[in-house]
């Protein structure tokens, strides 16, 4: 087998896996920022109806006021198929009689029909029985369900609606999806997608500074301790990172919350209890740069710890016979040597933070009010989880295709930071 | 470095900085079996009725906790597995073997590996539904073996790097194929990688919160994280000491784990992979 076939056959599972949940994902989030899409919807195709609460919004649709009172006054007509319904319900006697004689009439008001009714020699004689008897007869295509478009324009015809009016009819009508833009229309006009992009830049920076900050002053401080001790705090510091999330914020809860740690502490000096997580809007900003800032600083400290490891000790040695203190050491000595790693926690973060919603969620779900909802949680809400219930796929994709952008502009930028030529080293067996 | 006469002001600084964790980790412990009184930090009685969702239900709308437990670890596993399993293959092929296209698979490789794929979920929401894999275990195994894979790939790819040509070389003169040369002499030399990505994406499949929460609300595919999420949610006391003995049942494994591998993980987060 040459290195070629078998290079694509070990490749190809991992292949297919990616074509299915990263380019068609990629893909479908620009179609689906394009769409309508929600529960109402529906994700397949949707059947035509006129809705009769919504017929006032026919003429804000485009439709001439002759049609909507036409179809409002669409009459009664006596058909083969209301005589059926009739007999079942009213015995065959009345429905043939009705057939012998009235068979292809229409009247324009129930009113007239009913009339008719009363005045057969085998007559329905309650009025409530005649009025449910003439609604067997109804033609009206309000309220009825037509699966194809074919189908529902069929009938607008029969009911002798202008043929002009046919295609706004059929658009509003329509209860599926289609293509719009007004999702992205929205996101401009909306104040709350300045208030969402301000939150979510308020976060990145705070978060990612006391993430490289932190971070860099555990790694250091861990580097001057004795081997056993600096063990220890790393250990402490390592954690966060590989705790469930949801036990992790829990932890957070239990310490922020009016039951929990902080209020029954300040509570021995006379302050009153109370959510030391959700009260403000600061607090709660803090308490989510914290959470995620332990876990983020628990990377650096990780990734800064092994670069710092990897000085050479001669060097760190020179500069001590040389005089330099602790602080010179640090200042001209290892933070150079970190550039590439802060570099490297910068990009990553920057990106990850911007996009992953998972401690906020689980923390404050974006409150109090809205004073934490960052973009991504944004889009989660939008399309994945709100209290209204109607969720919105499209509108949420439209919030998502931003950062989807902005997450293959940064990875492609990123691929020129890193060393891409090394990777392409060429395979050694053949040639 | 020499020792520093002023060094306790460092670990001065490190503990006072370490104290809100170390409270939340000793309190996690100790609260799961002892709860203290209200307005009072200080234990109560060891009691393990916390402890009480292990042998009845907590509430009658829920599964058991087992239900979710054994859940857990199926999901777990099939994603450590599918991810180790496609990442050993994919990886050679990236790291040793001479293909078309090649280079432009490095770099969508790269683009990947950088890309948060948690922006992708409501695309993925939709697709699972056509699929008709929406809320069913093996849709969340799927999706998560998936986004995990780049990761999985770059780790492998940088395993095999690592290993000497020469006993490939030496391998393919001898007349074996280079399946065999793969099998034989090349895959016992990764070893390492392919436990450090088996015990990494174990971990990361048993954390999981957001893709089962979106993608299986239901309760039949239920995980322990959501399981919890819920417990905590539907309570209206935010009775903590229940919540916690979950999570000390939740995270279990990770601790074994953690306690095990330490070093390992940490150097393998160490090496620049965003984890």
């Amino acid at each position: 087998m040459t290195s070629r076939t078998l290079g694509i056959g070990f490749l190809t599972p991992a292949l297919v896996a990616v074509f299915i949940f990263f380019f068609l994902p990629v893909m479908l989030t620009v179609v689906f920022a394009f769409t309508n899409m929600s529960t109402s919807t529906g994700i397949t195709d949707g059947d035509y109806r006129i809705i009769g609460d919504r017929l006032r919004n026919l003429s804000d649709a485009g439709v001439s006021q002759a049609s909507i009172d036409k179809l409002e006054a669409a009459g009664y007509q006596i058909t083969e198929a209301g005589l059926a319904a009739l007999a079942e319900q009213f015995g065959e006697d009345t429905a043939d009689e009705l057939r012998d004689d009235f068979l292809g009439q229409s009247y324009a008001k129930r009113r007239d029909l009913e009339r008719v009714l009363r005045s057969l020699d085998d007559p329905i004689r309650k009025t409530r029985d005649r009025k449910a008897a003439a609604d067997l007869f109804a033609v009206s295509i309000i309220n009825t369900r037509f699966d194809t478009e074919e189908e529902f324009r069929a009938a607008l015809t029969s009911t002798g609606i202008d043929a002009g009016d046919h295609d706004a009819l059929t658009r509003f009508a329509y209860t599926g999806w289609g293509w719009t833009r007004d999702n992205f229309r929205l996101l401009l006009e909306l104040p709350s997608t300045l208030r969402y992009a301000a939150n979510t830049a308020f976060y990145v920076l705070c978060t990612l500074s006391f993430n490289i900050l932190f971070g860099l002053f555990l790694a250091i401080s861990t580097f001057y301790l004795p081997a056993k001790l600096a063990n220890t705090f790393r250990a402490i510091w390592f954690l966060p990172r590989i705790l469930p999330p949801v036990l992790y914020v829990l932890m957070w809860n239990w310490f922020t919350w009016d039951t929990g740690f902080i209020s029954t502490v300040t509570g021995w000096f006379g302050v009153p209890q109370q959510n030391w997580m959700m009260q403000t809007t600061t607090r709660a900003w803090t308490v989510i740069i914290l959470i995620n800032g332990f876990v983020g600083a628990s990377l650096g400290m990780i990734l800064f710890s092994s670069a710092i490891k990897a000085i050479p000790t001669s060097m760190l040695y020179a500069s001590e016979v040389d005089g330099a203190n602790r602080w010179q050491q640090v200042r001209y000595i290892i933070l150079p040597q970190l550039r590439w790693p802060i570099l490297f926690m910068t990009a990553y973060q920057t990106l990850s933070l911007l996009t992953s919603f998972e401690y906020i969620l689980l923390a404050t779900d974006g409150g109090p009010g809205r004073a934490t909802e960052v973009w991504a949680l944004a889009a989660y809400h939008t399309a994945l989880n709100n209290y209204g219930g109607n969720l919105q796929y499209g509108l949420g994709a439209a919030y998502a295709l931003v950062l989807v952008v902005i997450g293959i502009a940064a990875s492609a930028l990123y691929l020129r930071l890193f060393n891409f030529r090394e990777l392409l080293i060429k395979p050694r067996i053949e040639q | 470095m020499t020792a520093n006469a002023r060094i306790w002001h460092l670990v001065l600084v490190l503990a006072a900085c370490s104290t809100p964790l170390m409270i939340m980790y000793v309190f996690q412990v100790i609260e799961s079996v002892a709860e203290s009184d209200p307005g009072s930090l200080w234990p109560g009685e060891l009691d393990f009725e916390n402890w009480r969702f292990l042998w009845e239900r907590i509430d009658t709308a829920r599964p058991s906790i087992w239900v979710a437990t054994f859940n857990t670890f199926l999901f777990a596993c099939a994603t450590a597995f599918l991810v180790t399993a496609l990442s050993t293959t994919a990886g050679y092929a990236l790291s040793r073997l001479n293909m078309p296209g090649r280079p432009y698979f490095l770099g969508g490789l790269i683009i990947l590996h950088a890309f948060p794929t948690i922006t992708l979920i409501i695309a993925i929401f939709i697709i699972l539904q056509f699929l008709g894999l929406f809320d069913s275990l093996l849709g969340i195994i799927l999706v998560k073996a998936a986004l995990e894979l780049p990761f999985g790939v770059w780790i492998m790819k940088g395993f095999y790097d690592t290993v000497p040509w020469e006993i490939e070389m030496a391998g393919v003169q001898d007349g074996a194929s280079r399946v065999r040369v793969w099998w034989e002499l090349v895959l016992p030399q990764v070893k390492p990688g392919l436990a450090a990505l088996l015990i990494i994406s174990f971990l990361s499949g048993w954390s999981e919160f957001v893709l089962p929460l979106v993608l299986a609300p239901g309760t039949s595919a239920q995980v322990l994280s959501t399981y919890m999420n819920a417990v905590i949610q539907d309570d209206t006391t935010a009775d903590f000491g229940l919540f916690k003995a979950i999570g000390m049942f939740y995270s279990i494994p990770v601790i074994i784990i953690y306690l095990l591998f330490q070093k390992q993980l940490m150097n393998i987060y160490g090496g620049g992979t965003k984890g």
